[in-house]
């Protein structure tokens, strides 16, 4: 596999019950690169990024085909733990989603379960609330509750609880969907910065968002990846009608 | 009529059915006031309270009802300890755990439980653990605590496991797909996120299923044993106080002190449960804005 490559989708089918969700779909996604994931809701894009730290396994009646390898290990080998794989590959939700802990607490939770973490707690917190901007706003009220944060400054806390984990990956599902314009602004500044460390991929309905942040681009329908390319391309002179027309907003 | 005139004459009639049962419970706490406090001419209020003579039948009579406080206390507190690993581990089980096929048998059964009459539950506890008590320890009566304490818990599981249970399904979605997404299992989720996450519902729970077992008349009736003396071990007889009002109550004359005293005897228990549900209605509202946010 070449070294620029973090993770190999190859085609994979996924299935909830017996409907379809996403139909034969082989990508790679680049190591310290954003990717956009674009598409008209139920396209699939959420269900694609969901499947990346297997927290599909969640929802009953799910199935997988095909494989999706990551560090050169198929993640839905029989023989891998989905905890580990979601300790290395971060998530951010679309609602920003605290736990109603203190901001302190709220960053510590993840790499106090992980056993393998014996560095000082207190640093992490630090470093992490730093790398999501976020810590001179929170610097003096680490024991206050979360849930008094305002939603641009709890989706942040979010990242940074991700952060925390230190993942190789940071997936990210509509972050700023719930968010006003300021907040989203500096949601984007953030991810700017994070890629020099991290890989992200980033689930987006704002066209004009993929085309600031992003390296790449995937475009999906129906359950099917239509175009894929650079970011630039995409935006500029795609291959396919479709996509298109999908980004100069005639459907979807 | 104008629409106008409609609306307010259906706000009126929904405002007098609300009324009405406001009214009769105004009225059961003047009655209950008003037959119990005479005793007050006769008997101190601390001598009532902790007085551990109960002779109301003897000349001069005492009113020390101490020792039915203590034993309606001490039932309480056991059946507690019994009913709340009980509940709340049966709740966690239903809302996180179980299959659902499992899911809705055990929901059924704990909701058939609930609905036993309380008198069926004192004959299992006179008929099947009182003999099986008295033999396996060897003891004089297995009419006592620890029979009481067993089928109080009994009747306080189902209502602290389905308060419990929405108090759980109630905890947001979001949290737990954030517990899993940063690489926690199953249980340290429902350790560290939804049980803490649903704290103050599973209080309440704790607090009504108390309220519920101290307010229970006949299993404490038919099983405590009866007797109205401080215990010394939990395989003594207790005689907690609804089972004393219910036992004397049809042998007394009519305002006589002793009637008067079994009246001031449900003003304690009134008070009682009043203060169990305060304390529940305060922790569910204290916590319901910020979660509970243990630092």
């Amino acid at each position: 596999m070449d070294s620029n490559i973090i993770i190999k989708l190859n085609n994979v089918n996924f299935y909830y019950g017996n409907n379809r969700a996403l139909t034969d779909i082989s990508m790679t996604f680049r190591k310290n690169k954003v990717t956009a994931l674009i598409g008209p809701s139920g396209c699939g894009k959420s269900t694609l990024l969901r499947l990346l730290n297997r927290m599909n396994d969640l929802i009953d009646g799910t199935r997988v085909e095909g494989e999706i390898l990551f560090e050169e290990k198929n993640i839905y080998d029989p023989e891998i733990d989905p905890v580990e794989i979601r300790k290395k590959v971060g998530m951010v939700f679309q609602k920003p989603n605290p736990f109603p802990k203190t901001i302190y607490n709220n960053i510590a939770y993840g790499p106090k379960l992980a056993s393998n973490n014996t560095g000082d707690i207190n640093t992490l917190v630090e470093q992490s609330l730093k790398q999501a901007v976020l810590w001179d706003e929170v610097k003096d009220i680490l024991n206050q509750s979360a849930m008094k944060l305002s939603g641009g400054q709890q989706q942040r806390l979010c990242i940074a609880r991700a952060l925390a984990m230190k993942p190789d990956i940071l997936l990210m599902d509509e972050p700023t969907s719930a968010l006003d314009p300021i907040s989203t602004a500096k949601i984007e500044e953030l991810i700017e910065e994070l890629k020099k460390n991290y890989t992200i991929i980033i689930v987006t309905h704002n066209m004009q968002q993929a085309a600031r942040i992003s390296d790449e681009t995937a475009f999906f329908y129906l359950g099917n990846l239509v175009e894929y390319n650079k970011t630039e391309k995409i935006f500029t002179n795609p291959d396919v009608k479709h996509t298109e027309d999908y980004i100069t907003g005639r459907f979807g | 009529m104008t629409r106008h005139i409609k609306e307010i004459i259906i706000k009126y009639v929904f405002f007098s059915f609300a009324l009405v049962s406001i009214v009769v419970l105004g009225m059961i706490v003047f009655s209950l006031f008003r037959e119990g406090v005479p005793i007050f001419k006769v008997v101190s209020l601390k001598d009532f309270l902790f007085g551990t003579e109960w002779y109301p039948t003897f000349d001069p009579p005492l009113f020390g009802i101490f020792t039915l406080i203590v034993g309606s206390l001490i039932v309480t507190i056991f059946a507690t300890l019994l009913a709340v690993p009980l509940g709340v581990m049966t709740a966690i089980y239903i809302s996180e755990i179980a299959p659902r096929a499992i899911k809705e048998i055990l929901k059924s059964i704990i909701e058939m439980l609930a609905g036993l009459p309380s008198v069926v539950l004192g004959f299992f506890g006179m008929v099947v653990v009182a003999p099986w008590l008295q033999n396996t320890f060897d003891l004089p009566t297995g009419l006592n605590i620890v029979n009481a304490s067993m089928i109080l818990a009994l009747m306080a599981v189902p209502t602290i496991s389905s308060i419990s249970e929405d108090a759980l399904y109630a905890v947001p979605h979001e949290f737990k797909e954030a517990s899993y997404a940063l690489g926690a299992t199953r249980f340290e989720t429902i350790a560290k996120v939804i049980v803490p996450a649903a704290l103050s519902g599973i209080t309440t729970a704790v607090m009504l299923g108390m309220a519920r077992a101290i307010g229970e008349t006949m299993v404490v009736l038919m099983v405590a044993g009866g007797a109205a003396a401080i215990p010394e071990s939990i395989f003594d007889s207790v005689r907690p106080m609804p089972a004393s009002i219910a036992a004397e109550m049809g042998e007394t004359p009519y305002r006589s002190a002793h009637y008067h005293a079994l009246f001031a005897t449900g003003m304690v228990l009134f008070f009682l449960t009043l203060a169990f549900n305060l304390i529940a209605d305060y922790v569910s509202h204290k916590f319901k804005q910020t979660g509970s946010a243990t630092p």
